[in-house]
């Protein structure tokens, strides 16, 4: 490993943030995965004579339904594990696309600069331009509601965000004199741009992935709640509030867990891309020359 | 006469007890200057941080004093230490650039200087500051008080901090290297308007720089610093001209000179000793790379001795006579004659590169650059050649085009005899043969993330080389570089300077290429280190069928490598021909101006000469050198 890698690691365990909000993103991807086996109940399963059951340690509240039940009686608990499921997914699936997407033209456009980086700028520019929640809402019309619809539109409009911020950091590394050495000795631009260029921009990629998944969750919480994202039979945390929302009064508690699931899984990427950025940022790992 | 300042034994001490500077005893009187001489690592800046009360953390004083107007500096806290910092010791920082407030313009930070330094009404500010201004020689100065500090050139940059340290009209000023960031020429006048204004004022000064010549050339009294210690103290031009202790010796030797005979540069072996290392050194710090240590060196510390009349040596040696040996020359230098029969190893036909303005958004173009204009130039198999010019003189972009990092906008480009103008596949084919460059940052030009052998056998890597192929080429790398094989699995960041040029070599010659381009490579160098990769240079000639073209603004390194030099001013070829006789016989004025901007070796001829002043650049708007 290379001295840079090892501080890095170093600095990274150190990190409070990255500690916090990985063990945090642990849990939650062990209980969304483990559903199955975790979950008492079907997510789906109605109990017409329990319905909104309060949570199991206040007055009234039932064992076999920890967290309660919401007004088609489904247990509340059953449905949060699950609902994480489809938060990871849409988190993970749009995030690593967004990545991909941005970094690939961010790497062309920083390192060919000229006409490649002109288009590839204007185009992100006026991307950029229209407003992220009404360009979602056009491409969901576009597109129709689903959940891989949902990804595909956080990969369509985010991928700018990767591609403004790392097309920079690239223009920075490709201006070094060990790019244009690589080139002298005889390697390829790819082999250039993979050997070279993108293991100094992937703190960078790395930092900003994890804060990507904590806004496709909000994206697909938002969508979700408004219809457009999973089927309505499907159990995601957005749905789980659109139907706590007309028995709040009486059911807090149905509002109440999906908003603490959302919260702590957006928190959890957030401490760790945070704690990513400092930890690994280049402008404070880079050395000083000769006093 | 009355010491400003005046040092006694002053001792500095790491938290682990290290002394970092030991004994230090100098003194500088009113109107006079003192300079502190060494290479990197010898403890220059650790000096100048004392003075200024402002040790890094985990260093104390644990010894001696350093006496200024009755208070010891060494003591003073607080608020009397403020009063006396910029009022009474002003600072000359190295790097003018960074030195200044990005955000604030020239006139908003002067102006926040002499408030600092109180005792003259805001009202009579301006005036006053346009006044300083113009005794550096600064242009328009009304206008320069609405720059910021990137619209100037460096040499500007400083003389504005020359002007704000002297505002106050100091008694110490205190200069960190004051013109190594700076083109020789703007050297030149930089040096010149620091002395004027401190012999104006009778300013005492302390002059901290790696340039022997030019310390001999700017102070009265010279202290030569080795691993924190002062190892020779005496009249500039004695120390400069009979040196005494063994290191001042070959630091003479390791410098080339612009006249006289071609010596071989004296090297030393390895490096300085770093800070860690000094514990493992009871005796003389200098001993393990002494070249006329005795066993007695290594046991005790040597005493510094008097051995002319305020002329002191810290050497067992004191009176030399070991050290005679040393007087004896190295062999001199016989380049050989290039190979003119077979085909050159480059030619170039009236080479041009525009680099078109910036477009602003009405599509309306700013004038560009040429920053290449015409240029020919044709390089012999096994001939050495020399690019001369200050920053922003095209020498650069030359490089890269003729390595094909450029494509030029004019102009032929032929390598071994083939076109490769037009830098298509065909045409890097034959480069990758032929051709390969040696960076001039060592620190951009490897990668951080990389150990030593792979960046010295990364030619190795799209050929598909197996792991121990690479490894065994390495390490023959290595030791034709004169590095050691434990470096094979260091990183960069673990090298030091010198160390970190010669695998940038090493990674060049790993393909075997006829000509090398070396932008810039010994700049950052001190000397004795620049001395050994100088050497290597040679050497490699006589090992390898090698050419190289030299690009560097320090005229007498390219004299004592190149036979043939060519002389670039604004992207054009002004001057061309045999070293000596370029640099003997100037013809061209840009040449001349050049050349009379550095200091002569002989201490009795006047510098800097009337006709050395800077071709003022106030006007263009110049980046800062790369
Ligand atoms: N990529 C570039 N774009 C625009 N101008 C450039 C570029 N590179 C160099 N220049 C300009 O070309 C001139 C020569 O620069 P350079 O070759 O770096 O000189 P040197 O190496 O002698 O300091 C300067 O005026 C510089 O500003
Ligand atoms: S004391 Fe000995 S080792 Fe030190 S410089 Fe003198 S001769 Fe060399
Ligand atoms: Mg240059």
């Amino acid at each position: 490993m290379t001295p840079h890698g090892r501080q890095a690691l170093e600095r990274c365990l150190h990190s409070p943030r990255i500690l916090v909000g990985g063990i945090i993103l642990i849990l939650i991807v062990i209980a969304s995965l483990g559903a199955p086996i975790f979950a008492p109940h079907d997510p789906q399963e109605q109990d017409l004579i329990n319905t909104l059951l309060p949570p199991m340690w206040q007055a009234g509240g039932d064992p076999s339904y920890p967290l309660g039940t919401d007004g088609l009686g489904r247990c509340i608990l059953s449905r949060l594990l699950y609902g994480g499921r489809v938060a990871l997914y849409v988190a993970a699936l749009s995030s690593l696309g967004a990545m991909l997407l941005g970094t690939v033209l961010a790497l062309l456009a920083g390192y060919f600069r000229g006409p490649v980086d002109w288009l590839i700028s204007r185009i992100v520019e006026i991307w950029m331009a229209f407003p992220p929640v009404i360009l979602t809402l056009l491409l969901l019309l576009a597109l129709g509601a689903g959940v891989n619809k949902v990804v595909l539109a956080i990969v369509l409009i985010d991928w700018t965000r990767f591609c403004r911020v790392i097309r920079s950091d690239v223009m920075v590394v490709a201006r070094k004199d060990y790019v244009a050495a690589a080139r002298l000795v005889g390697f390829s631009h790819v082999r250039t741009l993979l050997r070279e260029v993108l293991p100094a921009v992937a703190p960078l990629v790395l930092t900003m992935l994890s804060l990507e998944a904590g806004i496709a969750v909000v994206v697909e919480a938002i969508m979700s709640f408004v219809g457009l994202s999973v089927e309505p039979d499907v159990p995601a945390w957005g749905v789980m509030l659109a139907d706590a929302r007309s028995t709040m009064n009486q059911a807090p508690f149905g509002v109440v867990v999906p908003v603490l699931a959302i919260f702590l899984t957006i928190l959890s990427f957030n401490l760790l891309g945070d704690g990513l950025r400092r930890a690994l940022d280049p402008r404070l790992v880079t050395s000083r020359g000769r006093a | 006469m009355a010491d400003v300042l005046r040092a006694k034994n002053l001792t500095v001490s790491s938290a682990g007890g290290i002394a970092v500077l030991r004994d230090i005893s100098f003194a500088v009187a009113r109107g006079e200057i003192i300079g502190l001489v060494g290479e990197s690592g010898a403890g220059k800046s650790m000096l100048g941080r004392v003075i200024a009360a402002n040790l890094p953390g985990g260093f104390h004083v644990s010894e001696g004093s350093l006496d200024f107007g009755g208070a010891d500096l060494t003591r003073i806290t607080g608020e009397a230490r403020r009063q006396l910092l910029g009022r009474e010791i002003a600072f000359i920082p190295q790097e003018p650039l960074t030195s200044l407030n990005p955000v604030l313009t020239i006139g908003q930070q002067f102006s926040e200087h002499l408030a600092r330094i109180g005792g003259l009404p805001r009202s009579a500010f301006r005036e006053h500051i346009v006044q300083a201004l113009a005794d550096v020689r600064l242009r328009n100065p009304e206008d320069l008080l609405q720059r910021y500090p990137f619209q100037l050139s460096g040499g500007m940059c400083q003389r504005v901090l020359i002007a704000m340290a002297f505002a106050a009209k100091p008694a110490l000023v205190i200069a960190d290297e004051p013109t190594t960031a700076l083109d020789v020429s703007t050297q030149a006048t930089v040096v010149q308007i620091m002395r004027r204004l401190q012999r104006e004022q009778g300013t005492a000064m302390v002059f901290i720089t790696h340039d022997l010549r030019l310390a001999a050339r700017v102070c009265n009294r010279i202290a030569v610093l080795y691993a924190g210690e002062v190892i020779e103290e005496g009249p500039a031009g004695e120390v400069l001209e009979a040196p005494r202790h063994p290191y001042t010796r070959v630091l003479k030797a390791a410098n080339p000179v612009l006249s006289g005979p071609r010596h071989r540069l004296r090297t030393l072996p390895d490096q300085m000793p770093t800070v860690e290392a000094f514990a493992r050194l009871p005796g003389c710090r200098f001993a393990t790379r002494c070249p006329v240590a005795d066993p007695a060196c290594a046991a005790a510390i040597p005493t510094l001795r008097e051995i002319a009349p305020a002329h002191f040596v810290r050497c067992s040696d004191a009176c030399g006579e070991r050290a005679a040996a040393l007087v004896e020359a190295e062999p001199i230098l016989v380049p050989p004659a290039a190979d003119k029969g077979s085909e050159p190893v480059l030619v170039l036909e009236g080479l041009s590169k525009h680099y078109p303005g910036k477009a602003d958004w009405l599509g309306r173009r700013k004038p560009g650059t040429d920053a290449v204009k015409n240029v020919g130039l044709t390089v012999q198999r096994g001939e050495f050649i020399g690019i001369v010019g200050e920053s922003g003189s095209g020498k650069s972009t030359l490089a890269r085009l003729i390595a094909g990092l450029e494509t030029p906008t004019d102009g032929r480009i032929l390598v071994a005899g083939e076109d490769v103008t037009r830098a298509d596949s065909k045409a890097r084919a034959l480069r990758l043969e032929t051709l390969q460059m040696v960076f001039q940052d060592p620190q951009s030009a490897l990668n951080p993330r990389r150990s030593i052998d792979h960046i010295v056998t990364q030619a190795m890597e799209p050929t598909g080389a197996s792991r121990a192929e690479r490894l065994e080429r390495a390490r023959s790398l290595l030791a034709e570089t004169k590095l050691s094989g434990e470096l094979l699995e260091r990183y960069p960041a673990q090298l030091s300077g010198g160390q970190k040029q010669r695998v940038n070599i090493a990674r060049a010659l790993c393909v075997t290429p006829h000509l090398l381009i070396a932008d810039e490579i010994v700049s950052g160098l001190d000397v004795s280190v620049q001395a050994q990769i100088l050497n290597l240079l040679l050497d490699l000639r006589a090992a390898r069928d090698l050419s190289l073209v030299l690009i560097s603004h320090d005229l007498a390194v390219v004299r004592y490598l190149c036979s043939r030099v060519v002389i670039m001013h604004h992207g054009v070829v002004v001057e061309e021909g045999e070293v000596d006789r370029v640099f003997g016989d100037p013809q061209h004025p840009y040449t001349r101006q050049l050349i009379a901007a550095v200091p002569p070796d002989d201490l009795d001829t006047p510098w800097p000469a009337p006709v050395a002043v800077e071709p003022d650049n106030a006007e263009g708007l110049e980046r800062a050198s790369i």
